[in-house]
């Protein structure tokens, strides 16, 4: 537990962190200051003004809370007369000019404006000259559209560009209702992270062009998850919803913070590879290619499975520990040869040392763990005399191992796959699997922090578990106890810890073996 | 145990015939036998209105089928805010919004159902309209078909039914 002070807010006495200011202190017992320039990843800007607190027997007596503080014994006031009025006041300078947009605004519903209008305005506007006009719609590149009207000139779009990804491509032009957010001319934003000023913007003057009038935020469910993009598993919201008469669909992919993996971030990639959950997926269970009852498929590959003589299995770098464990387990009372082959995940050069990982899977380390054996020669070897290869959801295997490819393409294969490819349809038997949007599980990342996700979406007609297919397919090990026996087995770090009680910002395993060497 | 409750009624009417009930009866069904009688007599004169021959009289208050309004210039009203969608109890409309390029707004319906199969005409989305975009003002109260499909209106069907009343009485319905 971090140090903490004693101060008082309205009089009454909360213990909070040191070390914070007040926004972030106060928030976390549940004491909002409105503001809209400050970002815990941006640093106090102190441009709004709608922080501005009392401290009671202070020089000066108002300050604005992002850039104070906690200190012992400082007394905050955040419901006086004058605070108030102030609150109003900065209210009201932010609606001048402010369109009512919000039937056709994509932030309705989860925009600031919005809601400290409802808390601290509630007046009509008193304004009688026409509106400042300003661009609408303007295309600023990396699929973020701007609209300058809706800007409160926060500056959180450009103090990320220039803080965080360091390219500057946004600044504010000209001054008081002339002043807007603009890139330079014939220089668009050109990041991988720009879609990230989307989610900081307090208003609706950035909006995603994938996202742009898809749903409204009000309808959205929002589902903590894991990012499967790369190995850096970033934390995220999964926003879906389930329309009349539809399927349950996700819409975006927000970040979540965890201090410990992402921050505050994702990458552009990552937040749209959402579409591949909802699209391209495998619906149904395939027998050479004609669409089966899903019974008989299981029945046709466990008998295909007891039948041969030399299976081999690849499994993918993205399967949770608990399909590792039980695929491997499966494996073992077989006898067949496992292999977690899966080179074409990589992507040389592709990481940029931040968020972006060259490593396209999200749980290689866990392979790793496992034991299980990823090299490329051990994958050749095993095809050699192979009659039999079972596909644990692996998607890609060209073109890192093209000559590879034809070798599996004369082999029988079953697929046990999320979704539909080239690997799929050259298989005898093809299984519709879920995918991590649809299963919860573990993973652990690129830097050894091993994390854990629960199911987000339910599909109308949801596809079989992995380890309900495993268990199906002869698999002894799929039970969630004996799996979290295995897990702990497998992991020392866990040993002995409460599953319930795993936190929820994810585990550093290397940490915790230094810690036991140390020891 | 429970103990029963037991409450005492006291018994209503002063005077004798008002304590026997049957005159008071009587009494009561005066109207109906009225009625009773005069059209047994003389049914020429029944009350009755000769549905469907003549037609009720709309008011505009009414709530009928829904429509979609639209500007001077044809354009569709409605900017797919989903505030209708929102408030709707019974969730019978069903909205895709798109991309606008008329000049008027950022955003248009690209599909907009109301299956009037589960709607309840509350009228809680012509409320609910920032833009008076729907209303149920086309005095249509009866709809009849042999499938579900057709009762579900589409957008073309909602902006090409008229309304039933001039905007000044629209605008006096008093809401």
């Amino acid at each position: 537990m971090a140090e903490t002070v004693k101060l008082f807010v309205n009089g009454q006495e909360v213990e909070v962190e040191s070390g914070k200011n007040l926004i972030d202190a106060l928030k976390v017992v549940g004491i909002e200051i409105p503001h809209f320039c400050y970002h815990p990843a941006l640093g106090a800007d102190g441009n709004c003004r709608m922080c501005l607190v009392g401290i009671e027997d202070g020089r000066p007596p108002l300050v604005p809370a992002c850039k104070t503080p906690v200190s012992e014994g400082l007394k905050v006031q955040l419901d006086a007369e004058k605070i108030r009025k102030i609150q109003h006041d900065v209210m009201e300078l932010e609606l001048i000019n402010h369109p009512i947009d919000c039937p056709v605004c994509d932030q309705a519903g989860e925009c600031a404006l919005q809601d400290y209008y409802m808390t601290y305005d509630h007046q009509a506007s008193r304004m009688r000259v026409p509106q400042v006009v300003k661009e609408k719609k303007l295309d600023f590149g990396c699929g973020v559209v701007h609209d300058q009207e809706r800007c409160v000139l926060c500056a959180r779009c450009v103090r990320f560009t220039r803080l965080i990804t360091k390219t500057g491509e946004l600044g504010i032009v000209n001054r008081s209702d002339e002043a807007r957010v603009t890139v330079f001319p014939g220089r668009q934003l050109d990041n991988r992270y720009a879609l990230n000023v989307v989610d900081l913007c307090p208003v609706g003057a950035m909006t995603s062009r994938d996202f742009r009038f898809k749903q409204r935020a009000w309808f959205l469910k929002r589902s903590p998850s894991i990012c499967h993009g790369c190995s850096m598993g970033c934390n995220i919201f999964i926003d879906h919803n389930r329309e009349k008469g539809g399927d349950d669909l996700i819409y975006r992919f927000r970040p979540r913070h965890n201090a410990l993996v992402n921050g505050y971030f994702i990458c552009d990639e990552g937040r749209l590879t959402y579409h591949q959950e909802n699209e391209g997926r495998l619906a149904t269970a395939m027998v050479d290619g004609k669409d089966s009852p899903l019974d008989q498929a299981i029945e046709m590959a466990r008998r295909k499975l007891e039948n041969a003589r030399k299976p081999v299995f690849l499994l993918s770098p993205n399967c949770s520990l608990e399909q590792m464990l039980a695929i491997r387990a499966l494996a073992e009372s077989r006898k067949a040869r496992l292999s977690g082959f899966s080179d074409a995940y990589i992507k040389n050069g592709d990481g940029d040392g931040w968020l972006i990982q060259d490593d396209k899977s999200a749980n290689r380390a866990g392979l790793e763990l496992l034991g299980i054996d990823t090299a490329r020669e051990g994958f050749a070897q095993a095809l050699e005399d192979a009659d039999l290869l079972v596909n644990f959801n692996s998607m890609r295997i060209v073109p890192a191992a093209a000559e590879l490819a034809g070798k599996i393409a004369g082999l029988t294969t079953i697929a046990i796959s999320s979704h539909n490819g080239p690997l799929t349809r050259q298989a005898a038997v093809a299984l519709p699997v879920s995918s991590y949007s649809e299963y919860g599980g573990m993973v652990i990342n690129t830097n050894h922090i091993l994390q854990r996700f629960a199911p987000a979406v339910i599909k109308n007609q949801p596809a079989p578990d992995m380890l309900d297919l495993l268990r199906q397919l002869g698999c002894t090990l799929t039970e969630r106890t004996d799996l979290g026996k295995a897990m702990q087995q497998a992991i020392p770090a866990l040993a002995g810890t409460d599953m319930s009680a795993f936190p929820a910002e994810g585990l550093n395993l290397k940490e915790k073996e230094t810690d036991h060497v140390t020891a | 145990m429970m103990s029963a409750k037991i409450k005492t009624i006291e018994r209503q009417g002063v005077s004798y015939d008002q304590r026997l009930f049957l005159i008071e009866v009587f009494k009561g069904m005066r109207v109906t036998f009225g009625h009773f009688f005069r059209n047994l007599l003389d049914n020429s004169k029944l009350y009755v209105r000769h549905y469907p021959e003549v037609k009720p009289e709309i008011t505009p208050r009414w709530r009928g089928r829904h429509r979609l309004t639209t500007h001077e210039d044809g354009t569709v009203k409605c900017v797919a805010c989903f505030m209708c969608q929102t408030n709707c109890p019974s969730h019978c409309i069903s909205i895709t919004a798109g991309e606008r390029n008329d000049g008027r707004s950022e955003k248009l319906p690209v599909r907009f159902d109301i299956d009037l199969l589960e709607c309840i005409y509350c009228g809680y989305c012509v409320e609910a309209c920032p833009m008076d975009a729907i209303r149920m003002d086309t005095g249509i109260f009866s709809v009849v078909t042999a499938d579900r499909q057709s009762v579900v209106m589409g957008l073309d069907k909602l902006l090409a039914t008229p309304g039933a009343f001039t905007e000044e009485d629209y605008k006096k319905r008093g809401l």
